[in-house]
This record gives C-alpha cells, sequence and structure tokens, in this order.
C-alpha cells in the first residue's frame, strides 16, 4: 500500500489526536507540573527543592519522612489529609512568632530545616535559626538528633500558636511538646467532666473531633450544647468508661 | 499529476506544521498569560515541558526505577512520548517533519536561505564533516539521559533552543539556551534544519526507528530515470538516488521527495507497506502518463 501526504495526516489526527484524547478519558494525559526534587545520590533528594507546593503525601514520598511524623510534630490535626495539605498551608495554620525582634513563620522552610534533621539529609537555611518547641522534642523523642545539634536547636525553639482555635492539635496528648502538656495539664486542673459537662467544653478542653469518634465510636453531634452524660446514655454507652478515657487524654 | 495538484499534495504537511507552530504559539502565550493572572484563551496554559515528548524520554529511567517523574515533567509528556514513539514506528519520524514546531521554524528560515544561496543553501559544510557531525546528536541524547537520570533535573532546559525560542519572555531560559537559539536560526539561512541534522536528541532517538519503521521509503531502481530530484530536495542531504529502501537515521519522513511530490517517475519513490513489487504494466503505465507529461 502507497503513503500519501493524507494518510500521515490522518495517522497524525487519530493517533496523536486521538491518543491525546483517549489519555485525557483515562486520566493518563495531565498537563499539571509534577513537582518532583532533583537528585543528590540515588534515592536520595535535594532538601532545598522542598516547595510549598508540596503536599506532605509528596515529603513521605521524595524524603522517606512519614507524614504522619509531620503532623506529630508540628501540631497539625490528626485528620490532616496528606494528600491535600500543603506545605504553604502552614502558614494559614500557625501565628508569626517574634524572637529578638524578627518574626519567624512556620513555613516550607521550617519543614525543609526539619526534614534535614530528621533525615540526615544536608541542608543549610539561610532563614530557619529557630524551630517550633514541638518540633524539635519529636526529633529529640525520636533521636533524631545528635548532640551538638540537639544542643543548639533546644535553645533555638519558639512556642507555636495556632491562628485559630479550630486548628488546635490536641488530638492526642503524645503529640504535644512536654512542655505543652504541662501547660494543658495546668489550665485543666480546674476542669473535671461531670454530668453537666457539655460536649462543647469537652473540645475546647482539648478532646479533638476525632479524639472523640476514637474513642466513643459516635460522631459529635450537632448541638454541642448538649451534656456528653445525655449524649451517650441516649446512645447507650457506657458514660463512665467514656469519662475515664478523656480524662486520661486530659491528664486529669 | 499536474503542477497544482503537486502544490496541493506539499500544502497537506504545510498546514500540519502551522498547526502545530500556532498552537505552540498559543500555549506558549497562554502560560505567560497565566503567570500574569489573567485567564487562558481557547485552550489551557500547560508549561511547554508538559507538551514536549523529549520530557517524556528523560524522565523513562526515573519513572521505571522510582515510579516518578523528573523535575517539572508532567505525565502529559510521558503519553506524548508513546504516542510520538508509536507514530514513529509505523512511519518514520513524522513528529519532526510534520509536528515538530522547531523543525518549522528552521524550515521557514531556510527558505529565506534558498532565495539567498540559491543551489549553494544547504551544502555548505564538506561531505565527510557533515557526515561526522550528524553524529553529534546521539552523543547528546546519551548525555542528556544519562545526567538527567542521576541528577532527576531537566538539564536538557538550560541549552534547549526550542524552550527559549517558545519561551523567551520567561525568565526560566538561560543565556546559554538563547545564545544556542541565535546561532541554529542564524545557522538555518546556510544549512536546512541544522539543530535536527547535528543536536536535536529527540531527533536522534526518532531517527533510530528508519531501521525499522514499518512504512518505508521505497526507490523502484527499475523505474528510476536517475534524475536526483529526490537528492536535491531532501532537506536533510540524504542520499536517496542510490538505496533501494531508504532506511537513513536523518530521514525526517517530509514525503517531499516522493513521487506524490518531487519524482517525477509515477509508483517510483514513495512510502509504502506490505506491497507486493509492482506489476510492470503498472509501472510502465505510470511512467507513461507522467514523462509524457513533462512536468519536471
Amino acid at each position: 500500500m502507497k503513503i500519501r501526504s493524507l494518510h500521515i495526516l490522518l495517522a497524525i489526527i487519530v493517533i496523536v489526536g486521538g491518543g491525546i484524547l483517549l489519555a485525557t478519558e483515562f486520566g493518563f494525559y495531565k498537563t499539571i507540573k509534577e513537582k518532583t526534587p532533583g537528585k543528590i545520590t540515588e534515592g536520595v533528594y535535594v532538601i532545598s527543592d522542598i516547595r510549598g507546593s508540596h503536599t506532605l503525601e509528596e515529603i513521605e514520598r521524595y524524603y522517606q519522612l512519614p507524614a504522619s511524623s509531620v503532623i506529630e510534630a508540628f501540631g497539625l490535626k490528626v485528620d490532616t489529609n496528606p494528600d491535600t495539605f500543603k506545605l504553604k498551608d502552614l502558614k494559614e495554620i500557625f501565628k508569626p512568632a517574634e524572637i529578638e525582634g524578627e518574626e519567624y513563620m512556620i513555613e516550607t522552610d521550617t519543614v525543609r530545616v526539619f526534614t534535614s534533621l530528621y533525615s540526615k539529609n544536608p541542608y543549610i537555611s539561610d532563614e530557619t535559626f529557630y524551630l517550633p518547641e514541638s518540633t524539635v522534642n519529636y526529633l529529640v523523642e525520636n533521636n533524631k538528633l545528635d548532640e551538638k545539634e540537639k544542643e543548639y536547636w533546644l535553645g533555638h525553639t519558639f512556642k507555636a500558636e495556632y491562628l485559630e482555635g479550630d486548628n488546635l492539635v490536641g488530638s492526642e496528648t503524645s503529640i504535644l511538646s512536654e512542655n505543652t502538656v504541662k501547660e494543658v495539664v495546668e489550665e485543666t486542673e480546674e476542669f473535671e467532666i461531670t454530668g453537666a459537662t457539655t460536649i462543647q467544653e469537652l473540645l475546647d478542653q482539648g478532646i479533638t473531633e476525632e479524639k472523640f469518634e476514637e474513642i466513643s465510636g459516635l460522631k459529635v453531634p450537632e448541638d454541642k450544647t448538649r451534656t456528653a452524660k445525655d449524649f451517650f446514655d441516649e446512645k447507650e454507652v457506657e458514660f463512665k468508661d467514656i469519662k475515664d478515657k478523656f480524662r486520661e487524654i486530659l491528664g486529669i | 499529476m499536474n503542477k497544482k495538484q503537486n502544490k496541493n499534495k506539499r500544502l497537506i504537511r504545510l498546514a500540519v506544521q502551522i498547526f502545530f507552530l500556532a498552537l505552540i504559539v498559543l500555549i506558549s502565550f497562554n502560560h505567560f498569560r497565566s503567570e500574569q493572572g489573567l485567564e487562558p484563551l481557547l485552550i489551557g496554559s500547560p508549561s511547554l515541558h508538559a507538551v514536549c515528548p523529549f520530557g517524556g524520554v528523560v524522565t523513562l529511567y526515573s519513572y521505571f526505577t522510582e515510579g516518578t517523574f523528573i523535575q517539572k515533567i508532567s505525565q502529559s509528556s510521558f503519553t506524548l512520548m508513546w504516542l510520538i514513539l508509536g507514530l514513529t514506528l509505523l512511519f518514520g519520524p513524522v513528529f519532526c517533519g510534520w509536528i515538530c514546531p522547531f523543525g518549522t521554524v528552521q524550515e521557514f528560515l531556510g527558505k529565506i536561505g534558498r532565495k539567498i544561496f540559491k543551489k549553494r543553501y544547504n551544502h555548505f559544510i564538506p561531505i565527510k564533516l557533515d557526515t561526522l557531525l550528524r553524529y553529534i546528536r546521539y552523543i547528546i541524547l546519551i548525555l542528556v539521559v544519562v545526567k538527567t537520570a542521576t541528577s532527576a533535573k531537566l538539564l536538557f532546559s538550560n541549552f534547549d533552543p526550542y524552550f527559549a525560542l517558545f519561551n523567551i519572555w520567561s525568565d526560566e531560559v538561560t543565556r546559554l539556551s538563547l545564545f544556542i537559539l541565535a546561532v541554529v536560526l542564524i545557522a538555518s539561512l546556510f544549512i536546512e534544519r541544522p539543530w535536527c541534522k547535528y543536536f536535536c536528541p529527540l531527533g536522534a532517538l526518532l531517527g533510530i526507528f528508519n531501521f525499522f519503521r514499518i512504512v518505508k521509503l521505497k526507490r523502484n531502481e527499475k523505474t528510476c530515470i536517475n534524475c536526483k530530484a529526490c537528492d536535491r530536495i531532501c532537506p536533510m542531504n540524504i542520499n536517496i538516488s542510490t538505496s533501494k529502501t531508504v532506511s537513513n537515521h536523518q530521514c525526517i519522513s517530509c514525503m517531499l521527495c516522493t513521487d506524490e511530490i518531487t519524482c517525477p517517475v509515477n509508483n517510483t519513490l514513495n512510502f509504502s507497506f506490505l506491497e507486493k513489487q509492482n506489476s510492470q504494466e503498472k509501472i510502465k503505465k505510470g511512467t507513461k502518463v507522467h514523462i509524457s507529461g513533462g512536468e519536471k
């Protein structure tokens, strides 16, 4: 068979045009940039290539830093979705901290430094000289710092403050730094869970909705002004058992 | 076939070339608009990397070893690479001769050069040197693939004149790539498709397919009148008139040499597959029509 210009034209339309349409239909034609970092050696990626648009899942994939570790170390909500949470989102969660007259943000470069310390992958930052207290404590607790690093970073921490109460960590006391736990304990010394305690009060004390659901197996009701006792009685759940678990979390 | 019909056949490829050139210019313009916070026109605003199949080639190693694409490369270029490889396996480097906008730009500039230098155009470099230079693109291909595999960075964009030309407004374009672009554009006035011939790594890869492509360029020795019109028209300076089946690694499947466009004898030089030997009668008939037509 003789091939003419028209055949080539048709082949381009069918193979290239049709191929693109088909690939788009099946999700194999995405033109959005894959934010792949550069490599130092096989499997070791360049820390400075971490970008604000990277998700926690991408950080886990490239830097072997589990998303759960970032969530825990930075005190993010436990239900933070690693696939959608981008590092630049940190700016929307934490208030800037003022240290020695300078404003410090918890942002992408903070994660770069954390990743570098966690994975022993070299990175020199020219902007992050302080880390959130909870982050340093996490690294210390998990033996990720050598003596020199420990000495430096324990002396260069600041207390992370959330922009909105809604973002408060608190789902697991273990994820809070030692000092923060002390604070929570101090704050909750006066607090006691009784039959009159409302669900809102429990949430305000640091029991997150996720923890509430995990412990009770029930979703937090829309009406949070109800007493916890009434709610659990209605659901035929033993309030006493639940109360003890909540108390344990709150360190009462 | 008269001259008018012959011209119409040329127009098909020209239309395809202009379409893809306009498409890339629009994509580039849209990308610029989107970076300025403006809405893209008609189509989306992907980056040029996302619509270049060579991105798929340089990310192959990373994809098969780690399941990821290298920096700046998206899934679309990987998919495009497979589509282009499929097209090339069938028809040879059609991408180079018909689709690649950078090839088109060089070809258009070449038309000016042809007018200036007439017959000397595309024959400035001594044949021996020219033959050697044509292997540079394979060295570049190997270097780019290996270096990209070890660094996972799109290093080629640092000296890619195609990226420089269509992204000239961007600060991503390096001075080196602008310099290479200028050299290539100027060289295009003397040599047809200099980048494609000597340096293009994608052209190198696709060129290899010329050895085993399904649709082959075949020359009928019995009917060939040895006028060498095919040799003269070939933008890649391939010596077509001495081969039975043309499988030169530089062929870009432009079809200019075929009896559809240039060869004056029907059924003598064309791309074909699954074709038995033409009957003598058919050949003779075709020859008569053409030669008596006296169009060439």
